[in-house]
Parts: structure tokens; sequence; C-alpha cells
């Protein structure tokens, strides 16, 4: 399918001037749209199928109830971790190919048409030109899909040390 | 010995090291590959590691399984250096021929990944050595020129190697901790048998002097 630039560059002004979700359905939607990984929420490990089958598991070894609690936590917590960094590197942010590859400066007379058929302010033109170029340049900035993922996965990298100090910690206490 | 990992799941020590892994638990030990990695490979890193083993416990053998996917992740983000100086190099290419707009990046990327693996076709190999005529450079230059380009993801990407060295760490600790607990039970358990011989030795003795 062949991108029209004057149709994709309407439907991009046309969303500049969107002011959210009405519905509620729209809203709740709308609220996991900065949800990246969940990891930062509190996760309840203990009501889970594999907490109870992990204690039956560690409990044969010779721990105490806490230990085997503890080891539990922290191997379910560093599995959760690692899914969700299995999960960022197979599916990271989709490139903007027509934003990366658009003629900003080619651009000019469709803003202009955009902004108001009867004739816009050069300045105005100019401003949109400027924010278009702005966006371009982050979107060239992030690179292809291999530089995406790694600094997708790169983000992640402090949740992996906490995960891993956590049941390390788990395992030499216990 | 037998360890009770699910109601119809046992792990036992004497077990052959392949049958380890597989009796864990699925989310412990089932790997997440990507559609062009061999699972045969990744079983056979695995058997390795497990037969390195001198306790197999179910836990020793699910931090083994956690070991061996950092190895994978090591091998996943060194290729991927690799495919980042490609990318650097096709996006170069790209930005130095005549138009960015009609560059057709995606079809230049391919052609370029033929061309350094050696396996480019006739009208691919062309396409490239045109893009670098236009772009009034060498292959040595480009990827020189490529790798100061993607110098910042190729960092991040070294930070996310040295981050698996780290979790190795830790997880070579955490099983040394649980050999080192498993030997100091044994050793107790034997002390406290060689205490219970003692011990009925001189019952016996004691109940030999009363009944002289």
């Amino acid at each position: 399918m062949t991108i029209n630039p004057h149709r994709s560059l309407a439907n991009r002004s046309n969303a500049l001037k969107s002011t959210g979700p009405k519905s509620v359905a729209g809203k709740r939607a709308s609220s996991q749209n900065s949800r990246k990984h969940g990891l930062n929420s509190a996760p309840t490990f203990e009501l889970s199928n594999e907490y109870q089958e992990l204690i039956d598991l560690i409990a044969g070894e010779g721990f105490s109830a806490f230990a085997c609690a503890d080891i539990a936590v922290g191997l379910l917590n560093y599995r959760r971790v690692m899914d969700a960094y299995y999960d960022t590197y197979t599916s990271p942010e989709p490139e903007d190919e027509f934003l990366r590859d658009m003629n900003v400066k080619a651009s000019h007379p469709i803003f202009s048409e955009l902004l108001s058929p009867s004739g816009s302010e050069p300045q105005d033109v100019r401003e949109m030109a400027a924010f278009f170029a702005d966006m371009q340049r982050q979107e060239r900035r992030k690179g292809g899909p291999v530089s995406r993922r790694s600094s997708d996965t790169h983000k992640l990298i402090r949740y992996q040390r906490h995960g891993i100090a956590r049941l390390s910690r788990a395992v030499r206490r216990g | 010995m037998l360890y009770n990992v699910h109601s119809d799941i046992y792990l036992d020590v004497a077990m052959p090291v392949e049958d380890k892994s597989k009796s864990l638990l699925p989310f412990l030990s089932s790997p997440k590959l990507l559609p062009d990695e061999s699972e045969a490979e990744f079983q056979s890193g695995l058997q390795s590691l497990l037969s390195e083993l001198d306790n197999p416990s179910p836990l020793a053998v699910a931090l083994v399984s956690q070991l061996n996917e950092c190895f994978w992740w090591i091998r996943r983000h060194t290729a991927d250096k690799e495919l980042l100086l490609h990318e650097a190099m096709a996006r170069l290419l790209s930005r130095g021929g005549s138009n960015w707009m009609a560059s057709g990046n995606s079809a230049l990327s391919v052609a370029l990944e033929h061309y350094l693996n050696g396996s480019a076709q006739t009208d691919q190999a062309a396409l490239i050595e045109e893009a670098l005529i236009d772009a009034n450079l060498t292959l040595s230059d480009l990827r020189a020129k490529a790798f100061k380009d993607a110098a910042r993801h190729i960092k991040m990407v070294d930070d996310l190697i040295h981050r698996q060295h780290q979790t190795i760490r830790h997880l070579q600790r955490s099983i040394d901790s649980i050999d080192y607990k498993s030997r100091l039970i044994k050793r107790m358990d034997l002390e406290l048998a060689a205490l219970e011989s003692k011990q009925s030795v001189k019952g016996v003795l004691s109940l030999d002097d009363k009944s002289s």
C-alpha cells in the first residue's frame, strides 16, 4: 500500500487537535497507554499456583518455611523481569517510516493548505514544519529495529539487577 | 532420593541429566526462543551445565536453567552488536544517496545484509555499489563511519552483556551456597550417625558391665 503524504499529514494534524477520549471505556483504555512493562506494579505472587508449586519444590531441600517463601518470591519475581525483558526485546517500539522518510521542506505547501485553504500566515506554516522536523529528528535518532530494542531493553537493567539480587540474597540466607 | 516437585512430578538425583530440566515446572524450564533460534542448541547448553552439577537438587536445576538463559542472552546481544553496525551502515548509505524519500531503506538494508554475507544477488550487489559511489565511500570507510554513528547503541548493548555477566555471578554464588548447604547437611548427618553409633556401643558396653 502506498502512503499518501497529503492524507497522512492531514490525519496527523487532526490528531493534534484531539482532546482525548470521552467514554469510560476509552478513558480506561488510554489509561494503559503509558504502561510499558508493568514491572513497577506490586506483584501478588502468593496468590498464584506457581508460588505454591515452588514452595513444594523448595521445601524438599531442607529450607525453613520462611526461606522457602522468600526464595519462591525471588524466583517468581526474577522470572517476571526476564519475561518482560523478552517481551520488550521481541516487540520494540515500531518505526514510523512515514515520519522518518518524509521531506519536511517539500511538504510546506501541504502544511499551508492544511492550516487554512484560503491562505495561511507563513509563521504558522513555519511552526508546523518545525514541529514535524523535530518529530522527525527524534524518530531518526531512535534508529532501526535493533537500535530500538537495545535501548528499550536497556531500560530494564535496573529491574534485572534488583530481581537477581533479591533471589540471590534469598537463596544464600536460606 | 526423590524430591516432590508437583503432584505428579518427581526429581530423582540419579535421574539422567536430560530429564532433570524437563521435570521442572514449565515456567522455569521452557525456553522462550526467537523464531530463528534452535531449541536443540539451547537444550544442549543446558544439559552441559546440568552435567557439571555435583548435587542436582530441584532448586539448583532451576538456577542453572536461569544461568543457561543468561548465556543465551549474551549470545543474542553479541549478535545485535554486528546488526547495529549493519543498520547504521544502511542508514548512512540511504542518507548519502540522492533521495532520502525514495531510498527504500528496507530494501537497501536487505541488500547490504546479503552483500556483507557474500550472498547478494547481482542486482543487490549493484544497488550497494551504486549507493557506495553516491555516498562517495568505500566499504571500510562506511563501516568506520557506521561504528561512530552506532556507538551510543553499541554501548547500550555492552551494558546489557555486562548485566548478564553480573547475573551469572549472582546465580553461581547461589548455586554454590545450595551446594555448600547440602554438603553441610550431609556432614551433619554423618556426624549424627557417628554419635548415635558411639552411643549405641556405649549402651551395649554398659549393659555388658551390669550383666557381668
